[in-house]
């Protein structure tokens, strides 16, 4: 008999080996999946379809389904134990937020340290056993700053241009405290030895009270994206006055220390062999170097891969299509949820791309055949010829923002050891596919989907001293892709299929 | 012998250059928009006939299948490439003046911004609707628009954004440009504007596409 069970998390794609009887909760928690009941199993929020194997389910577990009326496919993560090799789709939450819990080196140390990361939309922080290295604790919230503007972009708009730098100083602090307090709480009110805060350079201007009028226009260049330091006070935090509170630097423009914690999590900077680093989301953040030298850069992609701007897109939650593939003749959608389609999420338009350039039905200049200009996958469900353009702007602008970094190294594609994917998106992508359509032109073998890499990161960083952090910053060079020449033919090259 | 002309017509559209371009694929090793038009113009047809009944048209039919959303970014470049293969043989006809163009055009990406792919597209499409294009390129303040509008006073500007945060400037810019000069026209362009923006600052055309650019400009000359 085995003691030890995997447990596969789609669309993740993550593999966890357990001890027989770990309960559901604690292999989930360091997901990000919250227990919004506190584990009681009356409201259903930690639900999670099982597509292959099962865990345990009892009677009690079938009657709480029955009335939440989920059908039986469901198991409610706080009443599960593991009992075999299971798969289970977690996708399904709205406040999917991605936390971390890849395992890494560290030197033990005394006390407690807690990694934050803050994202433009989501913000994600852990406490961290220095000792162990165990993740104790999680807290996970949208920015509240996104009621004024869902991009950096807007929330720079309304910072400069309608004089709401102060709220959203204000707003973001207030969360940051609240989530620091619940930790600590739900730890029993441990004293943290120092906290490390990760974020994009608009982040980092606004957490830190920075001017943010040179991030509105042409040279986007910041004079204060320096690390910043903090006592808990100036933070209305209400924990020991020892703990030391920094903002970690940014890397250049729009390239913040997200990115940082980001290189440090992939070890790029110690390694002999170039690697990749990039970010999907809006900003799509790329970077490209070994121990002698980095660049970085930001590639403005937009947030086609976030299911925005496509006509019938939305986010990876219940009713979006999040896969495509193709048997024989027939096309098979994967909704999450298994429920009626609403809508496409990402990965859900990468795959349906990649099928449809298969079929002919989307010509390599993006085309849809035929009159209609519309291609069905449901009966609700469409893709548009404009849905296929702004995927072409976003996969070209990435693609190309590798291609140049990685030129203006003088490495070929061959001498990528590998592409590290980070962000949300990056975790449910189909590598095939990508590959496919031309936005990551690495062999699938070579791309390792890292999820929150700047979370990772900031966690590594609890256990350094800044040696490390000073030699990234000491190796990096950021690129303006806008004042390169050629810019124009090589986006125009990869927007092709 | 019409057939020269459409053949350019085609080549053009298809963004085939010359004689070596590997693109498009499936006319590799024919004859581009260089050779043709050289041997439109050595078969006798006027630099004027090569430039509106080919060039201009296959540029139009881009323009077309652009707005239909039937051709894309890369399309629309390659044929800009192919006409401006052509235009090195029609140009110094325009110096010597046998060559009319239907007026100038100053474009501009707006200060604060270096987003000049869309610019440089609608910059093509203009050129390649007839008319002469002056190019400031990206980061363009009203000094530069204004010292341009002094050595053309009858050209049209046309700016563009592509951010949020630098598509405001365009209103100043608007502003200073109806002060000095009133009866100047301003289109603006570029993906966050939209109708209403133009109107609030004062600019006089907006369109989404460069087809709308050229068929607006196309209406003024007929007007005039
Ligand atoms: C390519 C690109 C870049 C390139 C630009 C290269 C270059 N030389 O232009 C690079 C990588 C350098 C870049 C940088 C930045 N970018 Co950028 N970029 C894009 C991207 C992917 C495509 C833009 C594009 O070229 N579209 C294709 C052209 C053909 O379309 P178009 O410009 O809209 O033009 C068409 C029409 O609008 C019209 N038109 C345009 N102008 C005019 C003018 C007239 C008169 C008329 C009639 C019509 C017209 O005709 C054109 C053809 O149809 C978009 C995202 C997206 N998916 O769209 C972001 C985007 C525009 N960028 C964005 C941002 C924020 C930036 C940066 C500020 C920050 C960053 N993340 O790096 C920097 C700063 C650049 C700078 N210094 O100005 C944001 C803007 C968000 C906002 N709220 O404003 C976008 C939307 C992405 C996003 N959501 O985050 N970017």
């Amino acid at each position: 008999m085995k003691d030890h069970f995997t447990v596969h998390l789609e669309p993740l794609g993550k593999k966890v080996e357990v001890p027989e009887g770990t309960p559901l909760k604690d292999v989930l928690f360091s997901y990000g999946v919250e227990f919004p009941c506190g584990g009681k199993g009356i409201c259903g929020g930690c639900r999670v379809k099982v597509l292959k194997g099962d865990v345990s389910f009892d009677e009690r577990h079938r009657s709480l389904l029955e009335k939440l009326n989920l059908d039986f496919s469901w198991r409610l993560a706080c009443q599960s134990y593991v009992t075999g090799d299971v798969t289970l789709e977690i996708g399904q939450f709205d406040t999917f937020i991605l936390a971390d819990s890849s395992p890494f080196l560290f030197k033990p140390q005394e006390g407690y340290g807690i990694a934050f990361d803050l994202g433009t939309t989501t913000m994600v922080t852990q406490l961290v056993n220095l000792k162990t290295g165990k993740v104790i604790g999680v807290e996970t919230a949208v920015n509240p700053q996104a009621q004024h503007g869902a991009d950096v972009i807007s929330r720079i708009e309304y910072a400069v241009l309608q004089d709401g730098q102060a709220t959203l100083t204000r707003l973001v602090r207030e969360k940051f405290a609240t989530m620091i307090h619940r930790l600590i709480r739900k730890a029993g009110g441990i004293a943290p030895e120092k906290i490390v805060v990760v974020g994009n350079t608009v982040m980092h201007h606004l957490f830190c009270g920075r001017d943010l009028t040179p991030m509105a226009s042409y040279p986007f260049e910041t004079p204060e994206g320096g690390a910043c330091h903090f006592t808990p006070e100036e933070l209305g935090l209400k924990t020991d006055d020892h703990t030391d509170i920094e903002f970690l630097p940014v890397l250049g423009s729009f390239v913040g220390s997200d990115i940082l914690a980001g290189i440090l999590a992939t070890g790029m900077a110690e390694s002999k062999d170039p690697l990749i680093l990039v970010d999907l989301g809006t900003n799509g953040e790329i970077v490209v170097g070994n121990r002698d030298r980095i660049l970085c850069a930001s590639t403005a992609a937009g947030p086609a891969f976030e299911g925005t701007n496509i006509h019938m897109g939305m986010r990876a939650t219940t009713g979006a299509i999040s896969s495509v593939t193709r048997s024989e003749e027939a096309i098979r959608v994967h909704i999450i949820g298994n429920e009626k389609a609403r809508g496409i999420c990402g990965s859900g338009l990468i795959d349906a791309i990649a099928v449809f350039l298969e079929t002919g039905k989307i010509d390599i200049g993006g085309r849809i055949k035929g009159e209609s200009g519309r291609i069905d996958l449901t009966p609700e469900v469409f893709l548009t010829q404009k849905d296929i353009r702004e995927l072409q702007l976003a996969k070209g602008a990435v693609a190309s923002g590798i291609q140049i970094l990685r030129e203006t190294l003088g490495f070929a594609p061959e001498d990528i050891r590998n592409v590290y994917v980070s962000g949300a998106f990056g975790s449910f992508i189909n590598l095939e596919n990508t590959r496919r359509i031309g936005l990551l032109k690495y062999p699938a073998d070579k791309i390792i989907k890292m999820g929150n890499t700047a979370l990772l990161g900031a966690k590594m960083s609890l256990f350094e001293n800044g040696d490390k952090i000073r030699d990234i910053l000491q190796k990096t060079i950021h690129l303006s892709l806008e004042t390169n020449p050629d810019f124009q033919d090589i986006f125009a090259e990869n927007m092709i299929f | 012998m019409v057939d020269i002309l459409e053949k350019l017509t085609i080549v053009v559209k298809r963004g085939k250059a010359d004689k070596n371009s590997p693109y498009p694929p499936d006319l590799k090793g024919q004859d581009g928009a260089d050779e043709l038009t050289a041997e439109a113009l050595k078969m006798g047809f006027t630099p004027d006939e090569v430039l509106q009944k080919a060039l201009v048209k296959g540029m139009h039919l881009i323009g077309e299948d652009f707005s239909a959303g039937r051709a894309f970014v890369p399309e629309m470049l390659m044929a800009a490439k192919a006409m401006k293969a052509a235009m090195k043989h029609i140009e110094p006809f325009f110096k010597s003046g046998s060559v009319k163009q239907k007026g100038t055009v100053i474009m501009g990406t707006v200060q604060g911004d270096l987003h000049d792919i869309g610019k440089n597209l609608v910059a093509m499409m203009i050129e390649g609707a007839g008319w002469k294009v002056v190019d400031l390129g990206s980061d363009t303040s009203f000094e530069k628009f204004l010292a341009a509008l002094e050595e053309y006073p009858d050209a049209i500007v046309g700016m563009s954004a592509l951010l949020t945060t630098t598509m405001v400037n365009m209103k100043g810019i608007t502003e200073k440009i109806k002060e000095v000069s009133p009866k100047t026209i301003v289109m603006v362009g570029g993906a966050p504007l939209s109708q209403d923006f133009c109107t609030q600052i004062g600019a006089d055309f907006y369109s989404p596409d460069p087809q709308g650019a050229t068929e607006y400009l196309d209406a003024l000359v007929k007007s005039a």
